[in-house]
């Protein structure tokens, strides 16, 4: 497990974290810093196989969630910059993008992958990706989970052992509950054991995933430069997301590390940042020309789902970090009808001193574009009807329903163009 | 993460075990049933109110059930005032929801669709947005497809009225395949019985 920010994993998934330390060490292949034969295969009877099942049983939720997009573009590109990546690996990796608003990805011992749409949407171009993917391939190549099976066991520390006591009765409360959307959200006591017990078998987890992260780091940017993507790029996804950080609503957040709180075990820090600046150091540089085609090759791939993944970000309800990804994401100058109407979401719903008037400006940049959805021509009206500015207001209602002719809220419209019209005496 | 904290940890987990399993859930019996102090509905079968192991719940929610919260809830609202949630937030940094004074139609229904998110459920969406009624009081009625984090696919019908500046919000909630249905009879017949109390 490596490259997690703020994630939300399942009860079922941290059990089967927590589950690793049953496996038993003594007859397994692979050994630390050997990279993994292409279709190995874990003997039985092993740690390595119970981490396998483990890791079989983790990737079926996967597989079975609700948030797995299955959009074979979408999946076709990610598998095959996968493949570029590591060719040698290409049959036995899989990758399933995931609909969750946080950074995140993950390898797993068996080959399975997870990409959240929170990652693909803040990274700027191919050669961010590529680092991440070669970062993800590189835990799987060297090894890391069992590494870290084998020294969590070897410590037997009384903070992993707590850590999956707790674990252990929170199942028998989720299993009480019937499951684990039961667990969270019927009775928030659970939710809040959850949350504990999923930050404490992830402490226990990464104990000693310190130096696998900087293998990760290092080796996956190698992997991407063979691969052809601009090592460049690497120190920037960690640069993106310190200033991710800054931007946050939140103090709490702004005053942390990234990657720190209860994943203290490696932190996104300058000196890391420094590591992979140093690496990427006499690396052909790429024109800006090259540079701008390559983000624009990666907006194609991420469009369709600009919206729908700008839409879960906002459920976040941090606005200052929503609001730094759409600026990133506008500095590219497109989809501004898209990412204007965004803007104006996250300002309209944080409302903060002078965040209407700012939303009010966004929606009317949006409108200017013709990828604006018709919403943006509603809040505006809403907007502007709030203030008291009804001929903006009338004309942007009847712009909404020109283009929106059988939206749900046809009737409530109507009828505030109706009273408009009654109180100007028409 | 330090002894103490997990030490915590373990209480809390045994604090929850209890909620869970030492709590007597009250039966709603047929008849008026009180919501605080501002309105009541009328059930016609026995419910049951599983508001008290709602853990941490806001107080102005109360949440019914008739086969466990899974199976099919029902959930009333006093009137919220503005920086009122529906969801209690678990961390400050994760904010859930909050009513706000002078929404837009279109901001009530997203209060109560992104409740409904804060709640777990993901692919929320709402369709056939209506006028209602709110006992005497005009209101937003819509209906809501959503699936839980498990895949299970849940249909839902809500209700939101703003009354003198508070939001009444009603949702019911149930599985798609044959619990919704079952109890919408019964739903509508709640709906139609709200009285504000004098």
């Amino acid at each position: 497990m490596s490259f997690k920010i703020k994630n939300h994993l399942s009860l079922g998934v941290v059990a089967m974290l927590a589950g690793l330390s049953l496996g038993h060490g003594a007859h397994a292949a692979a050994g630390p810093h050997t990279l993994r034969v292409p279709g190995q295969m874990p003997a039985s009877r092993t740690d390595e196989a119970s981490l396998w099942t483990i890791m079989d049983g983790a990737e079926q939720v996967a597989k079975a969630s609700p948030d797995r997009i299955k959009d074979p573009a979408l999946t076709g590109y990610v598998q095959s910059l996968t493949c570029r990546l590591a060719p040698e690996y290409c049959k036995e990796l899989r990758v399933y993008v995931l609909q969750r608003p946080a950074f995140n990805a993950s390898a797993a011992a068996n080959g399975y992958i997870e990409l959240w749409s929170g990652l693909l949407l803040r990274a700027d171009s191919e050669d961010e990706l590529g680092f991440v993917l070669g970062h993800e391939i590189t835990h799987y190549a060297e090894n890391h989970a069992i590494e870290t099976q084998r020294a969590a066991k070897l410590r037997s520390n009384v903070k992993f052992a707590l850590s999956l006591a707790v674990n252990w009765t929170g199942q028998a409360v989720a299993a009480n509950a019937g499951s684990v959307q039961a667990a969270n959200d019927s009775v928030h006591t659970a939710s809040a054991i959850k949350e504990l017990l999923y930050l404490g078998n992830i402490a226990a987890y990464l104990q000693y995933s310190r130096v696998n992260e900087t293998e990760a780091d290092q080796a996956g940017l190698e992997r991407a430069s063979l691969a052809g993507f601009d090592p460049r790029a690497a120190a920037g996804v960690w640069r993106k997301l310190i200033d991710e950080n800054q931007a946050s609503d939140f103090p709490s957040r702004r005053n942390e590390p990234v990657g720190s709180s209860i994943f203290s075990t490696h932190p996104i820090n300058s000196a890391r940042m420094l590591a992979l600046t140093k690496a990427a150091q006499g690396a052909v540089p790429t024109t800006p020309e090259q540079a701008q085609e390559r983000r624009r090759a990666y907006r194609r791939q991420i469009r369709p789902f600009l919206s729908a993944w700008l839409a879960d970000d906002l459920r976040r309800r941090d606005y200052g970090q929503t609001l730094l990804v759409i600026d990133r994401l506008s500095s590219l100058g497109e989809d501004l009808g898209v990412l204007n109407f965004y803007r104006g979401e996250a300002l309209r719903q944080r409302r903060s001193d002078g965040d209407l008037a700012k939303a009010r400006a966004a929606y009317l940049s949006a409108s200017l574009y013709g990828d604006a959805p018709s919403q943006a021509w509603r809040n505006l009206g809403d907007l502007a009807l709030r203030d008291g500015n009804t001929a903006m207001a009338q004309s942007a209602y009847m712009t909404y329903l020109g283009r929106a002719p059988n939206a749900q809220d046809r009737w409530i419209i109507d009828a505030a163009i109706r009273a408009m019209n009654t109180a100007a005496g028409r | 993460m330090s002894l103490r904290i997990f030490k915590s940890a373990l209480i809390a987990t045994l604090m929850g075990l209890c909620v869970t399993a030492c709590a007597v859930i009250p039966e709603a019996p047929v008849g008026p049933y009180s919501v605080g102090k501002s309105y009541q509905v009328t059930l016609a079968q026995p419910w049951n109110d599983v508001s008290l192991i709602m853990n941490a719940r806001p107080a102005k929610v109360r949440l019914l059930s008739l086969d466990g919260p899974l199976l099919n809830r029902l959930y009333l609202t006093d009137g919220l005032v503005p920086g009122d949630f529906m969801v209690k937030p678990a961390a400050k940094e994760r904010p859930t929801p909050v009513y706000r004074k002078a929404m837009s139609a279109s901001e009530r229904v997203e209060f109560v669709s992104d409740s409904v998110a804060a709640l777990d459920y993901r692919n929320v969406e709402t369709t056939g947005l209506r006028p209602g009624k709110f006992g005497p009081h005009s209101a937003l009625r819509f209906d809501l497809t959503a699936q839980t984090a498990e895949g299970l696919n849940m249909s839902g019908t809500a209700l939101i009225s703003e009354v003198d500046g508070k939001a009444y919000v009603l949702i019911f909630l149930a599985p798609s395949e044959h619990f919704y249905a079952a109890q919408m009879a019964e739903v509508e017949n709640i709906i139609a019985s709200i009285r504000p109390k004098t």
